[in-house]
């Protein structure tokens, strides 16, 4: 299995990741890279996306997992950035070693924006939240009945730093990756349910790395 | 990208249609560009990109040095109101800059319900919607396609029409607008100097007069513009501009794949269709440039699928051989091929199992009419005999599925033929039973009927469409002579194709209730989520608007219409000929197998033309 390392910026931020599978697979054949297809009445490249990201969400560290049959790796990012949309950038191509279940952790840079600047006590409230034993909260689930299934954030989140600037905070957080993972944004409405004067007018996410049980770069 | 955009783009659906930043979307240097064009399409995202005319104009005008084209479609609702709250001005998709800075805004007009867009676009962009109070020389506004040949309902909002195909004739409005800036015209001075462009409708330049009874007296020109303004075409169609590279969108368009242009104009002649008598004369494009524009667009874009556009893709004489060379392409690199627009009569088994060697999709066919008298009044040379032997054919071939499209209130109609719309579906599913190899899989024949919508420049222009009680009443009738759970029914909502009748041959009293209209909210006309009858209903009332006057009212041969200053080269006594000849229900042969002099010949050099 080949991997292909790859960020998330600027105006591709917005491409779901439906949509992304479909904008390599197109792109790989624009770059005239032959990848394994799926054998079947209707063949389609074989690509996968371990942990999709949320629309909206920039990332510096995305993995596409496909199999090239005809380049050495190292021609790959190149051929690629010639003829991906703007604001996805590859930065290698790699023989895949390690399984997808070693990824653990992703680590997010969560800048929440106040156009009033930063409301006094924000950062340490946040910081208390972010600090109890237990913070239950109410998630949508596909499973469950009723729509919504109840997640204690605590055991989720390996470490959280909150950092105050003039009208941002920021919250960069090493959370579970899977089995169960974490989604950032549950984090920011816990802050809105339960430090409503914190609330943030704005607020964007980024994935800065996704990291091993050792917290090492998971590749 | 614009920080306010950033945040707002989180709340709103399908994100993507409005950052740009796709693969082939052009990206300019603005301080090597002298010239800003707004190539807007008044519906959305996915629809606009799906439309091949853009596509062409956006390569034409991208081109030329200096001129930078960018796209701007109309944001959905949750867009629009986001928007307007952040005081977010309409902007172009490749630069993020406000359009109301450009030196043109031209709109494609291919759909009447989307008129109401063209104004909100204009106000989103923040310009006054009227010609008249948009006093600076830029920008100009400009709006082409079908529509265009009856531009008056939207006379008093655009600048100039551009009249037919618009690859030569926008670089030539270019050429001279650096004219006009460089020699410090003023708006009127450069119009008035457009008017001379052959194929540009100044409708400034136009004064319309009424008879006492509502009908038009009179347009006449001013300041010289010429009485007519005949259409451009491309005439030599094998060389004109294929846009090869073209944007891929990083998100599901409606035509998500490659478009080849066989041919333009149809050699039919059917008589309610606008586009038949509209895109004449009929141009081919050579197979081998096809082959070659299809591979190339293929490899350039990633995309694996392909599909043949034209207005009747049978009657593209070298087809077979354009097929075979495709498919010798296509199928070792897995890209499927698709042929829409075949007619029923000559569906070709031998064409149907090569395309369907790659993938198999659904079967359409459109007899429009259900009985072979009225097939025969509007010209539709499909027989009840060459139907059934294609879905014979389609069945035995494992087709499990067919779509038939018709009219309901064509001229002439009467209850039988409405009947034989139910008739001619039981025939349909009658062959199926003879002809499937596997009859425990069912089969479903959809039957679709459309309100029949009088258009300008056919040869049902003096037609009243029939009244929405009489649709209605039809519909009823075929409802229930719909029998079988293998056929399914779906019909046409008539309110909006009421107000299409009204548009299309609207004159420019339409124009005040198509802004009151949209002063009350009306947007997305076509889109069930922006439509309201009632709010266009009372538009017209308080305009003081008769909507019957314009849809359902019988015209007098010699009556003036507002469309008369356009010519699409079809001349009027052809037309009138070929209605007198529906009511005698007499087919006119294609014009292949003989001219029926319609005029359209005398577009190309030396009146030959190519059909």
């Amino acid at each position: 299995m080949h991997r292909v390392a790859f960020s998330k910026a600027d105006t591709a931020k917005f491409i779901s990741h439906l949509d992304l599978m479909r904008t390599f697979q197109r792109s790989f054949l624009r770059a005239g890279i032959s990848i394994k297809h799926t054998e079947g009445f209707n063949p389609h490249a074989f690509v996968s996306i371990p942990l999709p990201l949320s629309v909206g969400f920039s990332s510096a560290c995305e993995v596409l997992e496909c199999q090239v049959l005809n380049l050495p790796l190292e021609e790959v990012p190149a051929r690629l950035n010639a003829a991906l949309p703007a604001g996805i950038t590859v930065h290698r191509c790699y023989e895949g070693v390690r399984p997808v279940k070693e990824l653990c952790y992703v680590n997010y840079i969560v800048t929440m924006e106040y156009e009033a600047g930063a409301p006094f006590g924000a950062e340490s409230a946040i910081r208390d939240l972010l600090a109890r034993e237990c913070l239950v909260m109410e998630k949508h689930s596909k499973k469950a009945k009723s729509g919504k299934v109840e997640v204690d954030l605590i055991p989720l989140i390996h470490r959280a730093t909150v950092e105050e600037r003039r009208d941002t905070i920021a919250l960069d957080l090493i959370l579970r990756a899977q089995n169960p993972g974490l989604n950032p944004e549950l984090v920011v409405e816990a802050i809105r349910t339960h430090c409503p004067d914190a609330a943030p007018d704005f607020v964007s996410f980024h994935r800065r790395a996704v990291l091993d049980e050792n917290l090492q770069n998971w590749e | 990208m614009n920080r306010t955009l950033e945040h707002i783009l989180p709340r709103v659906q399908k994100p993507a249609r409005y950052t740009g930043g796709e693969y082939n979307a052009v990206v300019k240097d603005r301080r090597g560009v002298d010239v800003r064009y707004a190539l807007c399409f008044p519906d959305t995202y996915e629809i606009g990109m799906s439309n091949l005319g853009m596509r062409i104009l956006y390569g034409v005008m991208n081109e030329m040095e200096g001129v930078w084209c960018e796209r701007v479609f109309a944001p959905w609702l949750d867009m629009e109101e986001e928007m307007r709250r952040e005081g977010i001005p309409l902007y172009g998709l490749e630069s993020g800059d406000a359009i109301a800075d450009f030196d043109f805004i031209g709109f494609s007009l291919g759909y009447e319900l989307a008129y109401t867009n063209v104004l909100n676009l204009l106000d989103l962009a923040g310009l006054p919607l009227r010609s008249e109070e948009r006093y600076g020389l830029s920008p100009l506004v400009v709006a082409g396609g079908t529509c265009a040949y009856n531009p008056e309902p939207l006379a008093p909002f655009v600048d100039l029409f551009v009249l037919g195909e618009g690859e030569e004739v926008s670089q030539e409005v270019i050429h001279l607008y650096r004219k006009a800036r460089e020699e410090c015209w003023s708006k009127e001075e450069f119009l008035s100097a457009a008017a001379d462009i052959p194929g540009i409708y100044v409708p400034s330049l136009y004064q319309a007069s009424w008879r006492e009874d509502g009908t038009l007296a009179a347009m006449t020109p001013l300041e010289g513009a010429p009485a007519v303004v005949t259409k451009r075409i491309v005439q030599d169609f094998d060389h004109s501009y294929f846009p090869v590279r073209t944007i891929v969108p990083s998100t599901e368009i409606v035509h998500d794949r490659v478009m080849l242009e066989l041919f333009r104009g149809c050699i039919r002649g059917c008589r309610f269709c606008q586009a038949g008598y509209a895109y004449r004369p009929v141009r081919s494009r050579d197979p081998e440039i096809l082959l070659r524009q299809g591979i190339e667009s293929c490899r350039d874009s990633g995309y694996q699928e392909m599909t043949l556009s034209s207005l009747s893709t049978s009657d593209y004489r070298p087809l077979e051989r354009l097929c075979d060379g495709l498919l010798e392409w296509c199928e070792p690199n897995k890209v499927s091929l698709s042929l829409p627009s075949l007619r029923a009569d000559n569906f070709s088994l031998g064409l149907m199992e090569r395309v369907q060697h790659v993938r198999k999709s659904g079967l359409t066919f459109a007899p429009e009419a259900g009985t072979q008298r009225l097939r025969d009044a509007i010209n539709k040379n499909v027989t009840e005999e060459g139907l059934l032997r294609s879905c014979r054919t389609a069945f035995s071939g494992g087709w499990s599925s067919v779509k038939l499209y018709f009219m309901l209130g064509l001229p002439t109609e009467t209850d039988e033929d409405v009947l034989g719309i139910a008739d001619l579906a039981e025939k349909v599913y009658q062959a199926w039973k003879e002809t499937t190899p596997n009859p425990k899989r069912g089969v479903t024949i959809t039957v679709s009927t459309a309100w029949f919508v009088p258009k300008p420049h056919t040869a049902f222009q003096w037609e009243g469409q029939i009244s929405m009680e009489e649709y209605l009443r039809r519909v009823k009738l075929l409802r229930e002579h719909m029998k079988g759970r293998s056929i399914k029914y779906n019909w046409h909502d008539s309110q909006t194709s009421f107000l299409e009748a009204v548009f299309a041959r609207g004159d420019r009293r339409v124009a005040q209730v198509i802004e009151q209209a949209w002063r009350q909210g009306a947007k997305f006309d076509a889109w069930s989520e922006g439509f309201d009858f009632d709010r266009w209903m009372a538009a017209f009332q308080t305009c003081g608007v008769d909507p019957a006057f314009y849809a359902n009212r019988t015209r007098d041969k010699d009556e003036v219409f507002p469309w008369d200053v356009t010519s699409v080269g079809v001349s009027r006594q052809f037309l009138w000929r070929e209605r007198e000849r529906a009511y005698e229900a007499v087919i006119t042969p294609d014009c292949r197998a003989g001219c029926s002099g319609c005029g359209a010949n005398q577009l190309c050099p030396g009146g030959k033309c190519d059909a």
